[in-house]
């Protein structure tokens, strides 16, 4: 037990495990992370079923890795707390009366020898201490006067506070993975969800999608209005990058979805032997139009956002986004069908259409319309506030730690025949050669009396 | 007067003063580095006009395809340089250094870099960005900035091995403490920049303040191997020649994260 706890007050096992958590998150980003098991069977053959095994496939997830935190945690933790406190009893309980071996033994030390009495060098002394904002303590025994002047003494705990703020950290990835919540909603405009988990009903009343002068999109902005038994409390507009909290829950702007079950085309007919000819029409998928010309009537049987034809030669769409809108027209005369065939929004020359008559009628898919579901994210992440308040510790820290040098300057003064000798050494956590300089202009001040 | 114009002034500034500077290398005269250092910082104000001007053209912070982010990655890695050669007169550094500012600035301008700026995407949208990059990329200029002093730390220490004195060169001593002091800047600002403003932008854009996306992962490798550094040396007492080893390997490690993790690891953070 005693020997378990010797290693984890070790900064060996720190160095150990820093290096051991390095290696394995890299190995992590190299081998695609929670795909199926088919995935790395194409992917690596015979090593998938070694790398499903050691759970290297959902590395960050694995119990391993979560024990090697948990490791890391306890080192922190236990190394930490061992250093603690001797460390405070050092800073809140100093020892005054030292020996004059123990400061001779400093680097930063040095012996003068002054020309006054003990209790003016003293005087003098206290104040140049003072005037570089130094807070001093003193004692007397047997004729020797024992100074301590320190400052900036919380320069001494940055390293603790950064460990404070990463064990917080931690916690909050805990919380988070324990108590955390998400649900995504779909929503036209108009529609009301339930949020049971929240106590609450969510409404859209309005979704937009905002585009660049290329078309690209810019933005996607939802009027969201809470409803608490079925009365109105808040409403906002929320974007990406812009979500709204109410109560713990946060409201995020993820997408959008499209709604293909009632979409409507507007179709461009032309004649090739007839330039002056020119007939847009609209019309919803199932539907079928008149042209007033030569008794025609055009339908749209079918209509696929993203076109493509499939490995066992099916036409089908590749996904719901319209990266490749494609209807699927038929063109009557009468009762007789003349033409048949798919045209396509994006590539209007690889319009395929098949003509059992005689005709020059030409297609082309000017624009498409339907619904918009806009998608919002719903989280709840108890952990979050604990991860802010770990970070902010975290800088804190280290500003403690790299910028915030304590120093501390211990003085012997004891008097000989109506003369003070000296003895002062110093300590600093950090920049030590700043704090040098101090050092040497005091003593040389001090000097200025003879 | 165009952004373009002005980067390739400031390009050229940093190439005379490079060459300045490898011919102090050679001739020891120490005026002749003094005026390639007002010419890097010649050039860095022209840098730092030509990042406004684009600021403004393309309305949104400079740091969303590869040839604005190695643009201010220079910028940053000349501010660095700057800052560390005021406050620590290591003269000799300052030829190397340059030299990575260089092939920055000529991989920027490679045509193989698409210069336009293009509409930012939403996710991308948001004051976070410009923080986030802007601090991490000065933080990894600091380790730029530590590697090199640590290669010079080991050729220092090997030549004092060997007992040969090289007067105008700073020694091995000082080499290693320059070295301490860019990473005691530079990991306080990767970690508020690369770690804590990342964590609170994705939080703000997706709800989530981390994913474990490689980009993400090999922030904090970087971020160990430097906590590394700091427990071994400031702990252990391990100085030395150990030290520059685990400055050196954290400074591949975020060059990895900048360039490898965009072009060899798919993510979230590979968009341009
Ligand atoms: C994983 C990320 C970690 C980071 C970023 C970190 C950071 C730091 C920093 C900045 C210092 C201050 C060095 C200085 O005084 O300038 C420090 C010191 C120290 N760290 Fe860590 N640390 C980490 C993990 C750990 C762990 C797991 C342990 C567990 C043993 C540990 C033990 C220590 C100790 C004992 C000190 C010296 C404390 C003192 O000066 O009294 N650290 N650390």
């Amino acid at each position: 037990m005693k020997s378990i706890f010797n290693l984890f007050t070790s900064v060996k096992l720190t160095i150990v495990l820093l290096i051991f958590f390095a290696l394995s998150s890299g190995l992590g980003t190299f081998i695609p992370q929670q795909r199926s098991p088919d995935e790395y069977v194409a992917r690596f053959g015979q090593l998938a079923n070694v790398l499903i095994g050691l759970q290297l496939t959902k590395l960050y997830q694995s119990l391993w890795f979560i024990v090697l935190l948990c490791l890391l945690a306890l080192n922190i933790i236990i190394c930490t707390l061992n250093r603690l406190s001797p460390k405070f009893k050092k800073v809140f309980r100093p020892r005054l009366i030292i020996k004059t071996k123990e400061l001779v033994a400093l680097k930063i030390m040095t012996k003068l020898k002054i020309n006054k009495s003990l209790d003016t060098t003293k005087k003098e002394l206290k104040r140049e201490l003072s005037s570089r904002h130094y807070r001093i303590k003193e004692t007397e025994k047997e004729k020797k006067a024992f100074l301590l002047a320190r400052k900036k003494i919380l320069g001494w705990f940055g390293a603790d506070v950064v460990h404070l703020g990463i064990i917080i950290i931690l916690v909050g990835g805990i919380i988070s993975g324990l108590g955390g919540f998400k649900k995504n909603l779909t929503f036209s405009e108009g529609e009301v969800l339930d949020i049971p988990e929240a106590g609450i009903k969510l409404r859209l009343d309005k979704f937009e999608t905002e585009y660049y002068p290329n078309s690209s999109v810019k933005d996607w902005k939802s009027t969201l209005t809470i409803l608490k038994k079925d009365k109105s409390v808040l409403s906002r507009v929320i974007e990406v990058n812009h979500p709204l909290s109410y109560k713990g829950f946060v409201f995020y702007q993820s997408s959008v979805e499209w709604d293909w079950t009632n979409p409507s085309v507007e179709i461009w007919i032309k004649k090739s032997k007839n330039p002056s000819f020119l007939r847009k029409i609209k019309l919803k998928v199932g539907e079928k139009v008149r042209l007033e010309y030569e008794n025609t009537q055009i339908a749209v049987l079918y209509f696929f956002p993203d076109f493509v034809i499939n490995e066992r030669n099916e036409i089908t769409t590749r996904s719901l986004q319209p990266n490749n809108p494609a209807a699927f027209i038929e063109g009557w005369q009468a009762d007789e069908k003349i033409l048949s065939g798919w045209i396509f929004a994006r590539f209007p020359d690889y319009s395929r259409i098949h003509s059992n008559k005689e005709t020059d009628f030409s297609f082309e898919l000017k624009d498409f319309k339907t619904d918009q579901f806009s998608v919002i994210q719903v989280r709840k992440d108890p952990g979050a506030n604990f991860i802010w308040a770990g970070c902010a510790l975290l800088m804190l820290g280290l500003f403690l730690a790299f910028y915030w040098s304590s120093r501390e300057i211990k003085v012997i003064l004891e008097e000989m025949f109506g003369k003070t000798e000296i003895t002062a050494g110093g300590v600093a956590s950090k920049n030590k050669d700043a704090f040098q300089v101090e050092f040497k202009k005091i003593a040389a001040n001090l000097r200025r009396l003879n | 007067m165009n952004e373009s114009i002005l980067f390739q002034i400031a390009f050229i500034l940093y190439v005379i003063s490079a060459i300045l500077y490898f011919s102090f290398l050679f001739s020891k005269k120490e005026n002749t580095a003094g005026i390639g250092f007002k010419f890097a910082f010649v050039g860095l104000l022209f840098h730092t006009i030509a990042l406004i001007l684009r600021t403004i053209e393309c309305g949104h912070a400079p740091f969303t395809n590869m040839y604005e982010s190695l643009s201010f990655l220079s910028w940053a890695s000349i501010l660095a340089y700057i800052i560390i050669e005021a406050k620590y007169k290591i003269l000799k550094a300052g030829p190397y250094f340059i030299l990575i500012v260089i092939a920055l600035m000529a991989l920027a301008s490679s045509p193989l870099m698409p210069k336009e700026a293009t509409p930012l995407v939403p996710a991308l949208q948001s004051y976070w960005l410009w923080l986030h990059v802007s601090v991490t990329l000065l933080g990894e200029a600091f380790f730029a900035m530590a590697f090199i002093t640590s290669i010079m730390y080991l050729r220092a220490d090997l030549r004092e091995k060997k007992n040969k004195v090289v007067k105008s060169s700073p020694s091995s001593e000082k080499l290693d403490s320059i070295s301490y002091r860019c990473i005691a800047i530079g990991f306080p600002l990767f970690t508020l920049g690369g770690l804590i403003f990342g964590m609170i932008w994705a939080y703000k854009a997706w709800g989530r303040y981390w994913s474990w996306d490689p980009k993400e992962t090999w922030s904090l490798i970087t971020w160990f191997v430097f906590a590394l550094y700091l427990h071994t040396r400031i702990v252990m007492g391990w100085k030395g020649r150990l030290s520059a080893y685990i400055a050196a390997i954290g400074f591949l490690a975020a060059l990895f994260t900048y360039f490898g993790v965009n072009y060899l690891l798919a993510g979230l953070h590979s968009y341009g």
